[in-house]
């Protein structure tokens, strides 16, 4: 217990990370503490054949990890899990409440052998309150949370945002949790069990909607890509040319305006008076939107992004998949990057760089996701 | 004035956030664990005081929210002065949080890392320090454009859509603060401290579920027509989830995870149409594709004659991860959230507080904090690092 990691080895290196998490969430939270240098064995309930690891949705979201496949159904694997418990710094799994106090690693045994345990529950729902057996997917979290109704257009039915946005926050949070419990059992001594419920992860993200709500009762709506509380036009984005090609192209004061009517060629539309104050651009976006739209309609997407930034002007390529493939920033740090030693099942996988660069320890390792037990024998 | 007294998983740790609003969530997090945040901002004040939602007395409830839990010390760091105590304050403190205005002050940061080796110093960009769109302006919605956001959200009969509030930004937060803490455990193991960059763009692309997915593995996935999934409203990219219309609201409905339980309930309220036709009896989900499209389409008739109500917690209570969906008042009134006694209130700087969002996590042994009341703020334009120090109380 309370191994450090030595100089110039990963961060976390000296950490042993029991993960027993599924699907996204967890697994996206364990997938940074592996790409830091934490130990990470996967326990793959072999009872579980939904959770395949030769998916590519699996590949994405362990890399970095060691697998152990156990049939908890068998009490020689319970007995295996409970050793691997008592020796683990920490301790992570988003099932529903409960599935880990029957299978025998519930927090308080296992904390009885091992008191300096980080254990960390991300549930959907958290531990207490009414609605915390409910099941819930990222667009269930989604939905309740607020997020749905407030990502949209006015008027037309929900849309909510395009993936799991709220798996990948919960995830964050629970790398978070973990790497806070583990200073505070630094200074501490001891452990804990730190419950993290998605469905407040995700409802802290409508906070400027809820904050106006309770100050001033206003109940807010999906507003496109208006910005709700400032005063910013033009801001949305536009069509350009080719198919479904679009520009995101933001002023946010009249410094930009300025730099965009000339990047426009100065039209005279652009020169009334009612359009020289934020206030005034905003009072007609809708007009106002419609002749920026007429000026990129013919442009080619990057064009209209070179040329606004150059003038200071912030725009940007709508960037699909596709886009980011060719993406020469992402290039600079090699961010979307091949993964040598070929999957079994797949073949060539890939990684996206965990996005931090460490000077003195940098994560240079990026190994691919085990099979089913992959590593079971060593663990 | 001293180190507030607080149990919180980060108590004890020193902070220096010079985030703007790409990462502000980042100090955030830390503060609310606990750690000694100090804001630091020119005389004339944070720019992020005035952002929206505003309360009737003009204090930003945004600010109110993204800011708790700091200290603030005002400096001018355009002079000789306030340089070298923003240095000196940077020098005293664990973690440095910073995006760009370290270097608009001129201070020199490999002197401060030198000096000061077990420094951890967190810097965030837009897009990365070289590079072909290093000078590149990136508030949110370019942010989200650039970063693959936009491009799968929204529909066919929409324009690319951005999220809400502070969702994008909400990302590079969270790896803010991973960052600081990772490099912090290193720097505690080793002496070892380091500079940690980041971009809030390669942030953005690790956090877009299938998009790489698609990308990388098209080929393979049954569903996958091409390497980009067009955005297409709500309908997941799995074709198993999607918001629908019930009789007074939307609620997302979703054959996942076992689909022959969701039509053993269709059947029994004779709502299944033609699914018990032997083409969509097919053993697994994921080789059913045709069976998920038709399923889809049942589900909308059906649930088109329910209460939205009723009908969520009837299909909760049968273990279908249905979620109505719940603007911004009916969240306010949760009672899961009440029950939770989650909502914490959050002061204003002109008195009085609002309530507002509280903990994502909760620590057994230590406790998240609460937004406590505004801190005192250093004297203006006191500019003596020695007294900046002793005022913060990080002299000793």
């Amino acid at each position: 217990m309370g191994r450090v990691s030595p100089a110039g080895s990963l961060p976390l290196a000296g950490v042993r990370v029991l993960d027993f998490t599924h699907v996204l969430a967890g697994p996206f939270a364990t997938r940074m503490l592996g790409d830091m240098g934490a130990d990470v064995v996967k326990v793959n309930s072999a009872a579980r054949p939904g959770n395949t690891p030769v998916s590519a949705y699996y590949v994405m979201w362990n890399r970095n990890k060691r697998a152990l496949a156990l049939d908890m159904s068998r009490d020689e694997a319970k007995a295996i899990c409970r050793r691997l418990c008592e020796r683990a710094d920490v301790v992570i799994d988003n099932f529903s409440a409960g599935v880990l106090d029957r299978w025998g690693v519930g927090y308080e045994s296992v904390r009885e052998a091992n008191p300096g345990v980080t254990y960390v529950a991300m549930s959907g729902m958290g531990e207490r309150g009414p609605w915390s057996s409910f099941v819930t997917y990222a667009p269930t979290v989604h939905a309740l949370a607020g997020i749905t109704a407030l990502v949209g257009v006015p008027g037309r039915e929900d849309i909510g945002i395009g993936f799991s946005y709220n798996d990948h926050l919960s995830g964050l949070h629970g790398a978070v949790a973990v790497l806070a419990a583990l200073e505070a059992r630094r200074r501490t001594g001891r452990g804990q069990r730190v419950e993290l419920s998605q469905f407040e992860v995700g409802a802290q993200f409508v906070a400027p909607a809820l904050l106006d709500y309770f100050a001033n009762r206003r109940v807010a709506e999906a507003s496109a890509n208006d910005l709700p509380y400032d005063v910013a036009a033009p801001h949305g984005c536009y069509p350009c040319a080719g198919d479904d090609r679009w520009v995101a192209i933001a002023v946010m004061d009249d410094a930009h305006w300025a730099s965009l009517r000339a990047v426009m060629g100065d039209p005279e539309w652009a020169r009334e008076a009612r359009y020289a104050t934020a206030a005034g651009r905003a009072a007609d976006r809708r007009a106002l939107g419609e002749r920026v739209a007429a000026w990129t309609r013919t442009l080619d997407a990057y064009d209209v992004q070179a040329r606004c930034q150059s003038a200071g002007v912030p725009a940007g390529v709508v960037q699909t998949g596709a886009d980011l493939a060719a993406d020469r920033q992402l290039a600079v740090n090699d961010f979307l990057t091949p993964i040598a030693e070929p999957h079994p099942a797949l073949g060539q996988t890939y990684a996206d760089r965990l996005p931090l660069h460490f000077a003195r320890t940098p994560i240079t390792e990026y190994r691919r996701a085990r099979v089913l037990g992959e590593d079971s024998a060593e663990v | 004035m001293t180190v507030p007294d607080t149990e919180g998983a980060l108590a004890g740790v020193r902070v220096v956030d010079l985030l703007d609003e790409r990462g502000i969530y980042g100090g955030k997090m830390l503060a609310d664990l606990g750690a000694d945040v100090i804001r630091v901002e020119p005389a004339s004040g944070d720019p992020l005081r005035q952002r929206g939602p505003l309360s009737a007395t003009g204090d930003s409830l945004w600010y109110a929210y993204y800011a708790s839990n700091r200290r603030f010390v005002t400096l001018d760091a355009t002079t000789d002065g306030g340089r070298t105590a923003l240095a000196a304050l940077c020098g005293s403190a664990d973690v440095v949080l910073d995006a760009g205005a370290l270097a608009a002050a001129g201070v020199d940061e490999g002197a401060l890392l030198r000096d000061h080796p077990a420094l951890v110093l967190v810097s965030l960009s837009s897009f990365g320090r070289e590079g072909p769109w290093a000078e590149y302006l990136a508030p949110d919605l370019v942010a989200a454009a650039l970063g693959g956001v936009a491009a799968t959200t929204g529909d066919t009969d929409t324009p690319p859509l951005r999220g809400f509030g502070e969702m994008t930004f909400a990302v590079p937060g969270g790896y803010v603060a991973i960052a600081a803490l990772a490099a912090l455990r290193h720097a505690r193991g080793t002496g070892e401290g380091q500079r940690v960059d980041l971009n809030v763009h390669e942030t953005l692309v690790s956090c877009l579920e299938h998009v790489l997915m698609w990308l990388w593995y098209h080929e393979r996935l049954p569903m996958a027509l091409g390497p980009v999934l067009p955005r297409r409203g709500s309908l997941h990219w799995s074709d198993a989830y999607e918001v629908m219309n019930a009789r007074d609201g939307a609620i997302m409905v979703t054959i996942t995870p076992d689909p022959q339980r969701l039509l053993a309930w269709l059947v029994e309220e004779g709502a299944q149409q033609d699914l018990l036709d032997e083409r969509y009896l097919s053993p697994s989900f994921a080789g059913a594709r045709p069976m998920t499209g038709r399923f889809m389409e049942v589900l909308e008739d059906w649930v088109a004659t329910k209460e939205v109500a009723p009908f969520f917690f009837e299909s909760q209570a049968r273990h279908h991860p249905f979620g109505w969906v719940l603007p911004p008042d009916h969240l306010a009134a949760n009672p899961h959230l009440s029950e939770r006694d989650w909502w914490v209130e959050h002061p204003l700087p002109g008195g009085g507080g609002v309530r507002g969002p509280g903990a994502p996590y909760h620590f057994s042994e230590t406790p998240w904090t609460a937004p406590g009341a505004p801190r005192p703020v250093a004297a203006e334009g006191d500019d003596d690092p020695a007294a900046v120090l002793r005022e913060i109380g990080w002299d000793a």
